[in-house]
Parts: C-alpha cells; sequence; structure tokens
C-alpha cells in the first residue's frame, strides 16, 4: 500500500470517529469519581447509590433532551494518585462531557487539578476542603460548601446555648482535618472561646488514650472533633472509659453524622452534637421523599453526603439540559448559569470569601438522641429540641 | 503523674497485642528467612471470622480464638503447601519470589473479604467492650486487660513449645541450620508448613482479640503487617524474645509519643525507635539478652 493510501484512510478513520460522538442516540456520558473501596469506601458507597437513583429517575423522565444520560464511576480508592489516573481515564479515554463526584479533599483536589489543566467542567459533590475553590479555577464548582462553613450553624448555637469558656479540638492530619481545625480555632477566637488544646492524630489508630488524658488535663468546655467515622467512634468510646466529662462534645460533621457511628460507638455516641449540613426532615422539596426511597430501596441510611450525591446528578443533567452544546467550554457555561432547587438545598454557583463557583447553604445541629440522630438546631427547623445540659453518667450508665 | 502512668498502662497493654503479631511474623521470618507481608491480612481473616462466629451464632469473641486459630492454622499451612514450597524448586531469578506470593497471597484474601463482606466497617458490641477497671484515677480496659493476658499466656505456651517439645526443637533447629537439620532427619517441608500454621495462629489470636476494642474493614490488615515488620527487625530479625520486647517498646513508644510529643507523630516515634536501633543496635533489641 502507498504511504499516501495509508494516510487518506488514515484521515478518513479520523473523520469517521470526529462524527461518531455525534450520531444520535449515543448516551451522554459523565465521568463520577467515587471511592467504593479503601477506608472511605462506606461514604463513596452512599453517594454511590444516590448517584444512581437519580439517573435512574432522571433518564425515566426522558433524559437529556431526549438523549439518555450515563454515569461512568471509577473508583479512587481513597487515594490522590488513583484519583488522578481515573479523571486522567475518563477524560481521555472515556471522552466524558463532564466530571462528578469528588469525596475526600486530597483526591477531589488532584482530580480538580487535572480538571482544570485539561479544561473539563467538574462538579464537586463532598470533597470539602476551601482550597479546592480558592484556586480561581473556571472549571471547578462545589455543591458542598466548604469545610471552614460547616461549624456556621453551630456558632449561634454555641454563643446562644452552651456559652463555652475554653474548647479543645481535636483532628485527624489531612486536608481535610487541618482545614477544619484552622477555621474553628478561628471561629472560637472571634467567639472569645479560649483554644487550650488544638492537636492533630493519625486516622486508623487503635489507641485514642493518649491524647484523651491530655484533653482530660486540660478539661474544656468544648470539645470539638474533626474524624471519619470509625476514628469518631473510637474517640468517644475511649473518652467515656476515661470519663472525659465536658460540657458538650461537638463532632465537625463527616464521621459523627454516619449511622455507623452510633452503631459502633453504641451508647458513647448518645448526646454528642455534630455539625451537619442537611436533614431529612429540612423543608427542602424533595428531601424527605429521597430519604424514604433511599431507605425503601437499599434498606439503609442515607444522610448528607447522599443528599449530596442526589443533588449533584441533578445539577449535572440541568446543566447538561441547558448547554448550548456539549463542548466544555457550553457546560461550563451552563453549570455557572446554575439556579435550581434540590435535595440538599439552592443550589446557585457564587464568589464568597476567597472561593469562585462556590454553593453557599445554611448549616445545622444535629444530636444523637435515644440511638437516632435529631436535628436540634436552629430552633425553628428542629426536629427535636435538644438535650442540655447533660449529665454524662446518667447517659453512659 | 496519672496523665505519665495512664500513657505506660496504655502502652503496655496495646504493646502486648503488638507482640502478638510481631511473633507470628518473627517465627516465619526465623524459620523460611521470609518476610510474611500477607501477616495483617491472616489477621484481618481472623477478625472477620470472629465477627460472623459473634454476629450469627452468638459466640463470645474470646471463646471463638478456639476456632479462629485452628482455622488460621489450617489455612497457614494450605498457604505454605500449596503456594509458597512449590516456589522453593523452581530457579527463579529473584530468590525470594515466596515473599512476592506472600503479597498476592495479602490481595486476594483482603479482595475476597470485600466481595463477601463488602466495605463496611463492622465491629462487636459485647457488654464488656467498655467495660473499664479504675484503680484510683488510671483507667484498665477491660476488654485490653483480657487481651494483654491471653497474648502472654499464648507467649509463654509458643515458649514452652519451642524449648520443651521434640517438634518445637526440630523448628529451632530448622532456624538454625536447615541443611544440618536435614541431615538429621527433620522433615523440614512439614517443619515450614508448621511454622507458617503457627505464626498465621499466632496473628489470628492478635486479630480475635483486638476486634472488641478495635473495628474491622478489608483493608484492616496493611498497617498490621507493616507494624508486624518493624517490631520483628526491631527485635532482631527471627528472634521471639526480641519480637516481645519489641512489641511492648513500640506500644510504650508510640503512646509516650502521642501523649508528649503529638498524636499526629505517632507513628513517626514508632519509626525514629526503629532507625536508631538499627543504627546503634544493628542486631535489635535480641542483643539485650541471651536468648
Amino acid at each position: 500500500m502507498k504511504k499516501s493510501t495509508v494516510i487518506v484512510i488514515a484521515l478518513l478513520f479520523s473523520i469517521g470517529l470526529f462524527l461518531y460522538p455525534a450520531s444520535a442516540q449515543e448516551a451522554i456520558k459523565v465521568g463520577v469519581i467515587l471511592p467504593v473501596t479503601g477506608e472511605k469506601a462506606k461514604f463513596g458507597e452512599i453517594e454511590k447509590k444516590s448517584f444512581e437513583m437519580a439517573l435512574e429517575e432522571i433518564n425515566a423522565a426522558g433524559g437529556i433532551n431526549g438523549k439518555k444520560l450515563e454515569f461512568i464511576f471509577e473508583d479512587d480508592t481513597g487515594r490522590p494518585d488513583v484519583a488522578r489516573s481515573a479523571a486522567e481515564k475518563l477524560i481521555t479515554k472515556d471522552q466524558v462531557v463532564m466530571l462528578g463526584g469528588g469525596y475526600g479533599s486530597s483526591e477531589t483536589f488532584a482530580i480538580a487539578n487535572v480538571a482544570q489543566e485539561s479544561g473539563m467542567p467538574f462538579l464537586v459533590s463532598t470533597g470539602s476542603d476551601n482550597k479546592i475553590t480558592e484556586q480561581k479555577w473556571e472549571y471547578i464548582f462545589r455543591i458542598n460548601p466548604p469545610v471552614s462553613d460547616y461549624p456556621r450553624g453551630l456558632e449561634s448555637f454555641l454563643t446562644e446555648v452552651v456559652k463555652p469558656q475554653t474548647a479543645a479540638i481535636l483532628y485527624e492530619n489531612t486536608n481535610f482535618g487541618s482545614s477544619g481545625q484552622k477555621e474553628f480555632q478561628q471561629t472560637c477566637e472571634r467567639l472569645g472561646i479560649k483554644v487550650v488544646m488544638a492537636e492533630g492524630y493519625q486516622s486508623g489508630g487503635v489507641d485514642f488514650k493518649p491524647l484523651l488524658v491530655n484533653v482530660k488535663k486540660a478539661n474544656p468546655d468544648l470539645i470539638y472533633m474533626i474524624s471519619y467515622v470509625m476514628d469518631a467512634s473510637l474517640l468517644m468510646k475511649q473518652s467515656m472509659e476515661l470519663r472525659l466529662t465536658p460540657k458538650v462534645f461537638v463532632g465537625g460533621g463527616a464521621g459523627y453524622t454516619l449511622p455507623e457511628f452510633q452503631k459502633n460507638a453504641g451508647k458513647a455516641s448518645d448526646a454528642v452534637f455534630s455539625a451537619t449540613l442537611w436533614y431529612q426532615t429540612l423543608p427542602y422539596p424533595g428531601a424527605k421523599e429521597y430519604y424514604d426511597k433511599f431507605l425503601k430501596k437499599f434498606g439503609m441510611d442515607t444522610e448528607y453526603h447522599g443528599a449530596e450525591g442526589y443533588a449533584s446528578a441533578y445539577v449535572i443533567a440541568d446543566a447538561l439540559k441547558r448547554a448550548k452544546s456539549l463542548k466544555p467550554e457550553d457546560v461550563r457555561g451552563a453549570l455557572a448559569a446554575t439556579d435550581m432547587m434540590t435535595v440538599f438545598g439552592p443550589v446557585k454557583f457564587i464568589a464568597y470569601d476567597k472561593m469562585t463557583n462556590q454553593n453557599k447553604l445554611p448549616t445545622y445541629v444535629v444530636q444523637w438522641l435515644n440511638d437516632k440522630l435529631e436535628l436540634v438546631w436552629p430552633k425553628e427547623v428542629a426536629s427535636k429540641p435538644y438535650v442540655y445540659p447533660i449529665d454524662w453518667e446518667k447517659v453512659w450508665k | 503523674m496519672d496523665v505519665f502512668i495512664q500513657t505506660m498502662v496504655s502502652g503496655i497493654l496495646i504493646g502486648g497485642i503488638y507482640a502478638l503479631v510481631g511473633l507470628g511474623m518473627t517465627l516465619i521470618m526465623g524459620v523460611m528467612r521470609i518476610i510474611n507481608l500477607a501477616h495483617g491480612q491472616l489477621m484481618m481473616v481472623a477478625m472477620y471470622i470472629t465477627f460472623v462466629l459473634y454476629e450469627y451464632f452468638n459466640i463470645d469473641p474470646y471463646f471463638s480464638l478456639l476456632v479462629s486459630m485452628p482455622a488460621l492454622f489450617l489455612l497457614g499451612v494450605l498457604i505454605q503447601k500449596y503456594l509458597l514450597n512449590p516456589l522453593l524448586r523452581i530457579e527463579s531469578i529473584i530468590p525470594q519470589n515466596q515473599i512476592l506470593m506472600t503479597v498476592g497471597v495479602a490481595m486476594v484474601l483482603t479482595e475476597v473479604m470485600r466481595f463477601i463482606f463488602q466495605s463496611d466497617y463492622k465491629s462487636v458490641k459485647t457488654p464488656y467492650s467498655s467495660a473499664v477497671l479504675y484503680i484510683s484515677s488510671i483507667a484498665f480496659n477491660f476488654p485490653m486487660l483480657i487481651a494483654f493476658g491471653i497474648a502472654m499466656l499464648l507467649t509463654a505456651g509458643l515458649f514452652f513449645f519451642l524449648l520443651k517439645t521434640d517438634t518445637g526443637k526440630s523448628v529451632r533447629a530448622t532456624a538454625q541450620n536447615k541443611d544440618a537439620a536435614l541431615l538429621l532427619g527433620v522433615n523440614a517441608e512439614w517443619i515450614t508448613q508448621l511454622t507458617y500454621g503457627l505464626g498465621a495462629a499466632l496473628a489470628a489470636a492478635a486479630g480475635t482479640l483486638l476486634l472488641p476494642i478495635y473495628y474491622l474493614y478489608p483493608d484492616v490488615g496493611g498497617p498490621f503487617t507493616l507494624k508486624a515488620f518493624i517490631i520483628t527487625v526491631l527485635g532482631g530479625l527471627g528472634s521471639t524474645v526480641g519480637a516481645i520486647m519489641g512489641g511492648l517498646v513500640l506500644g510504650v513508644a508510640e503512646s509516650l509519643g502521642a501523649t508528649y510529643i503529638s498524636m499526629a507523630l505517632k507513628d513517626a516515634v514508632g519509626m525514629v525507635i526503629f532507625v536508631l536501633v538499627l543504627v546503634f543496635m544493628p542486631g535489635g533489641l535480641k542483643t539485650l539478652t541471651k536468648v
């Protein structure tokens, strides 16, 4: 075969490839990166199920302007390097029109980096480290409030109800943990609470007592903890063993709102407060329905991570419907113009503080009461009145 | 002072369990001259056995030692017989291809467990899981005390076996000089299987004892493989007494580090001790003893 013939054939093929995605009835592919194995798999699983549930509903309702929507899930295994290659694979091999998901902050940051470099819109559903939306990256959007906003709802609860003088902050030494710790420290300074101790710890430890004896010695009014679920259960169990009795234990979201926290910590979970981003009884349209449907379908509880996933899927669908074409630039434009109501609350991407393309939402306070998570603050939306002051000896009996 | 005592108590108690994890690996290293990189994963399998027995048959975790240890012994023997020993007969460019095999075994075990139990976190909640003994203001976690006690008993049992029984002596002989042992009629192949089985059973004991105070998911093994490796090296490769000391030293160092330096640097403290011992005492802690 002559060289020129080869070139002509190759050209024909490449034109064919070019035309291929444009042909009708081809599903619109969106890549979703979540940890479904590894330590963070629990959260990833709840989100993945919520994404899938939303996808079924979206496609049943006609998909994206007549075309089917398809989510291609990739597992980041909770490691930034894996997340990075997953993002690269989705962009180059699967040729997705945009990316979604992103659970752990470090992984999300890695994905966001790739997405921005390749000009691929990425809607972050969970990764909450502030710096993810502080880079002026125009292709990165985040539905989840940044970690610094997590204790906003808590602030009013502290100033109006608990009025603590001193606080200790325990956090896992990751992006997520230290970013949350810095922010809470500033919050404390603003509220005139003295931070007597701020200690990081390594996730996955067996014995937290050395850390907790120091806390006990410092005897703070408030203990604020930023942890994933199993560290959270161990921290509370061992606090109970050491009879560590501050006025309140407050979890900074993540582990402290999961059903697994209660299941593993048992009675040590009782009366623990946590900041949270969402609760099923909130007056958002569809919130309760989503919760019930999830419970019925999978026989397990869902919580704010699930709601984030579910809402993300709808935001993605909405943006793709409005986009002039499926070119990244147009999808990006459509995402930026998002203004809709979801089960997770209103979604609109704005710039505030140092962040851009960031959704701003109020946050809430929940408390574990009789093995159940109840929304206790703000009072107007509470599902149960809060229990305070707490008699730990009675709770832990 | 209370803080210091509480820290030491925590460190020693956790050190007892570490020692048990390290012992198994050290035994295998002594006889087979390989690092068993599936050690933590074997522990994980035993934890799942304990979990299933507790969840579905309501068997107390401490009684399930009687099931998990023999089960893991058998698993260990099978792994040695059908996966590790055949590799000895093959000429390969890497003489340590048995170690690579243990890495493979570790991965397979993890993924099989994930397939069966998903990635969910599991834990057993016994009535005594959070029971605490208070001596003045020092808290002794009850399950940890029991775990420490059983760990010491098992260690004593192992020493009795190694020092006083014929089979135990054959194990030591094989560890000292395999060829000579062969010449004197020791069935070395069976001894390797026995040793791997014993090592696995010790890992199983550590896993089962740890479960009431810790939790379980398929990837729980990795960090413990690493801990076992540190302890083994700390103790002086292949020395059982060294492994016990190594375990205790690591436990106490981690606790002290967590209390007085920072919990975030807990693992770093362990590593610093590890490096110091290697630099100033290349033979490991066993050089401090005569055994």
